[in-house]
């Protein structure tokens, strides 16, 4: 029979590891649950959007016709071929002016508007809400009735331009103007949400930073440019960010504009997400399509990441 | 008392068996088929056929999806695939063949294969649903292109009668187009297709490319098939386009186009199918017009009659659940009374020849223009190959294009460009593995 001092000499590790297994369990139970709790979400995450992004890259590789049971394997060949289509080149060509275009104006336009909504006025919430409701209106009634504004015989733009002596504009049937007007009508569309966003960002920079500055004697504008811009690079790189993101994936406007028999000739509004959409399912070439939706996500995630080197480590000398 | 009471619970139990098998046999009675289409205008014809079938089946019900036909055409390959599609569908034969290749639609039953070969259809029909030396589906509509003239217009010409030729389409129409003082069309001569979505352009082109000699594609005697525009015929069906847009000025990109532009008085020719007579009758009853064969391309006795047939099918999907009620059901619905309901509700013609049009033509003469064609017509019609859609829908894309270039007044720039469409053309059928040489 073990003597007592034997007896606790051999259950003191055994107590010590009880003990840290139990620090452990309770150090995790908080953690655990959490991830417990968000398993199903992250399962219908990785279902509906991990899965097949994974198996659109898949799709890539092979001739896949969605109804067709041949689907041979390919290699890159898919992605050989895209630069030598017109269509994808002409289609990443608009949609690159396109996303350019809407990103820059939009932020050209709301950030002024958000600072001059941003101080108090009376009227600051009404338009605010004036300049944001087109956010809100969905996109496709919307488009339509920017086809209609846009017509050419009977769009209210023209006979605007009409009452002043202009002549009458072909908004969406020229070529070398219709990508601009849907441009246009983006950027009326976005423009409630940039601002929205930079004004929270302008209303929670500390009073105290312009107060300082006044003190030392700044203008209004070096306010801006040196206290103001810099506090407001983090809001500036989302709404960038995201704008990017939505204006490379635009495709509901165009396909609603390009309806019928009065569009613009040719390529002038082939967008990629179109380009995508016609490949796979007017000619039923699934592979070819994830191929250059695999393209478009490089694109994206490329210019994320530039758009982040070049306003994030701006933001880390600032602050 | 006692035999009496074991008597009854005999019947009793003889009763609850007979109740069971009559509630089962009542239930399998019970279909509910479901049917897509890619034809709104053809929905209330779908329901009052369904509910008049279900006069004579009782337990049969009908549910109607319908969607516009691009929409239709995808919704259908996304779903026939993987079993989800509808058990009915009216369908194209741009797509059905996909189907028809993926085992996806079955050859058709011996009595629905009887009724495709009764000698009710036309000829170029039976050929069309042909594939292989079997037949599969049924034709739904029979969709010919005609010309729609607007005779009030032509009278304040000072002409008389529809263009034969179009050579007098492109005469006539220098006299019909009209402008305001600040030199704006507010009147097409004929209204083309000039621009817009999909392979519309390219079939519409193809109404001048056949009647001139050409056509988008040609098969060689081994099967295969190669494109047959880069010659004559494709230069010159292009050379009418430019030259109605930028040469005599007829037609405008600008300016309203299509049935709505025929509606509304804004052209006044139109090259369309029965369809557009439906519209006139709900939204301008008293348009003055009538409707005038598809013209030759040159004098009248030089050129045959040419217009395409776009023949929709009515398919019964191979997945599904219900194919007996299916294919009986896609009898009624093909039936000659059927097919002139369809007509008068939708104002599509339907896909039997076989029918009496009489009733119709006293009530509406117009239809006279698409119900009996001249005797010399000749139908051609879409070549039932999977890359079909490709194939005119990627030169309908290059047209619109060359329809506003100024260059293309040259003729080398215009042979050039046909030149290099045609070789787009081969190169689609190489990738499907369906290109032959001339």
């Amino acid at each position: 029979m073990p003597s007592a001092a034997t007896l606790s000499v051999g259950r003191a590790p055994a107590r010590s590891i009880g003990i840290r297994l139990r620090r452990i369990r309770h150090r995790l139970r908080i953690p655990l649950f959490c991830y417990i709790a968000l398993l199903p979400v992250l399962a219908l995450f990785l279902y509906v959007r991990i899965i097949p992004i994974g198996f659109g890259f898949v799709l890539s590789l092979y001739r896949w016709n969605m109804i067709s049971p041949r689907k041979p394997f390919v290699g890159l060949a898919n992605y050989i071929q895209l630069f030598g289509d017109e269509n994808f080149i002409a289609a990443l060509k608009n949609t690159t002016i396109y996303s350019f275009a809407t990103v820059i104006l939009t932020t050209i336009l709301a950030l002024p508007l958000a600072v001059f909504l941003s101080r108090q006025s009376r009227l600051s919430p009404f338009y605010q809400t004036i300049y944001f409701l087109p956010v809100i209106t969905p996109l496709i009634p919307m488009s339509i009735a920017w086809k209609w504004i846009y017509d050419y015989n009977y769009g209210v733009l023209n006979y605007l331009l009409s009452l002043v002596g202009l002549p009458a504009v072909p908004w969406l049937t020229d070529p070398s103007i219709a990508l601009w007007a849907v441009i246009l009508m983006t950027v009326w569309k976005q423009l409630g949400y940039a601002m929205v966003l930079y004004l929270v960002g302008l209303r929670n920079i500390p009073q105290e930073y312009t107060e300082a500055a006044s003190i030392d004697g700044a203008t209004d504008t070096q306010r801006f440019w040196r206290v103001t811009l810099p506090l407001l690079r983090p809001i500036l790189l989302y709404v960038l960010v995201t704008s990017s993101i939505s204006s490379f994936n635009v495709f509901a406007q165009v396909y609603v504009m390009t309806v019928g028999s009065q569009t613009a000739p040719g390529n002038a509004l082939r967008v990629l997400v179109y380009d995508i959409y016609t490949n796979a399912f007017q000619f039923l070439h699934m592979g070819y399509a994830s191929a250059e939706a695999v393209m478009l996500t490089m694109i994206v995630l490329g210019l994320t990441l530039i758009q982040f080197r070049a306003v994030r480590t701006d933001t880390a000398k600032e602050t | 008392m006692r035999s009496k009471l074991k008597l009854g619970r005999r019947d009793a139990l003889t009763l609850a068996a007979g109740a069971t098998l009559a509630a089962t046999a009542v239930a399998s009675a019970d279909v509910a088929l479901s049917c897509w289409t890619g034809y709104p205008e053809l929905v209330s014809w779908y329901k009052e056929r369904g509910d008049a079938y279900a006069k004579d089946h009782p337990g049969f019900s009908l549910n109607v999806l319908s969607t516009t036909l691009r929409e239709h055409e995808q919704k259908l390959a996304a779903a026939m695939p993987t079993g989800t599609g509808p058990d009915l569908f009216d369908v194209g034969l741009i797509l059905s063949v996909n189907f028809i290749e993926a085992g996806l639609i079955k050859p058709n039953p011996p009595d629905i294969d009887k009724q495709i070969k009764s000698g009710a259809y036309a000829k170029v029909s039976l050929d069309q649903f042909t594939v292989d030396g079997k037949t599969y589906g049924l034709p739904i509509l029979f969709s010919t292109p005609a010309l729609f003239w607007n005779k009030a217009y032509f009278r304040e010409a000072g002409l008389t009668q529809a263009p034969q030729t179009f050579v007098e389409v492109m005469d006539y129409a220098k006299k019909l187009v009209k402008f305001d003082n600040t030199g704006k069309m507010t009147r097409s001569g004929i209204s083309l297709r000039l621009s817009g979505q999909g392979s519309g352009i390219g079939e519409k082109w193809r109404f001048l490319l056949e009647p001139a000699g050409g056509s988008l594609i040609a098969a060689t005697p081994s099967g295969k098939w190669h494109q047959n525009y880069d010659n004559e015929a494709g230069r010159a069906a292009t050379k009418f386009y430019i030259d109605a847009v930028q040469v005599h000025r007829v037609d405008d990109p600008k300016i309203l186009h299509d049935a709505d532009a025929f509606v509304s008085g804004t052209t006044a020719m139109l090259l369309r199918e029965a369809w557009v007579i439906g519209e006139i009758q709900q939204k301008a009853p008293n348009l003055e017009y009538d409707v005038a064969p598809m013209p030759r391309w040159t004098a009248a006795a030089a050129g045959p009659h040419k217009t395409l047939v776009g023949q929709d099918g009515l398919y019964v999907s191979a997945k599904s659940k219900n194919q007996q009620a299916a294919y009986d059901f896609m009898k009624f619905l093909t039936t000659a009374e059927s097919t002139v309901l369809l007509t008068q509700k939708s104002g599509w013609v339907g896909g039997r020849t076989d029918v009496d049009w009489s009733p119709l033509l006293k009530q509406i003469p117009q239809y006279a223009g698409f119900v009996n064609p001249p005797r010399d017509m000749q139908f051609y019609v879409d070549p039932a190959i999977s890359p079909w859609n490709e194939i005119e829908t990627k030169i309908a894309n290059q047209l619109t294009t060359a329809y506003v270039d100024p260059n293309m007044e040259d003729p080398q720039k215009l042979a050039d460009f046909i030149h290099k469409c045609a070789m787009d053309t081969d190169q689609i059928l190489k990738d499907a593995d369906m290109y032959g040489p001339a």
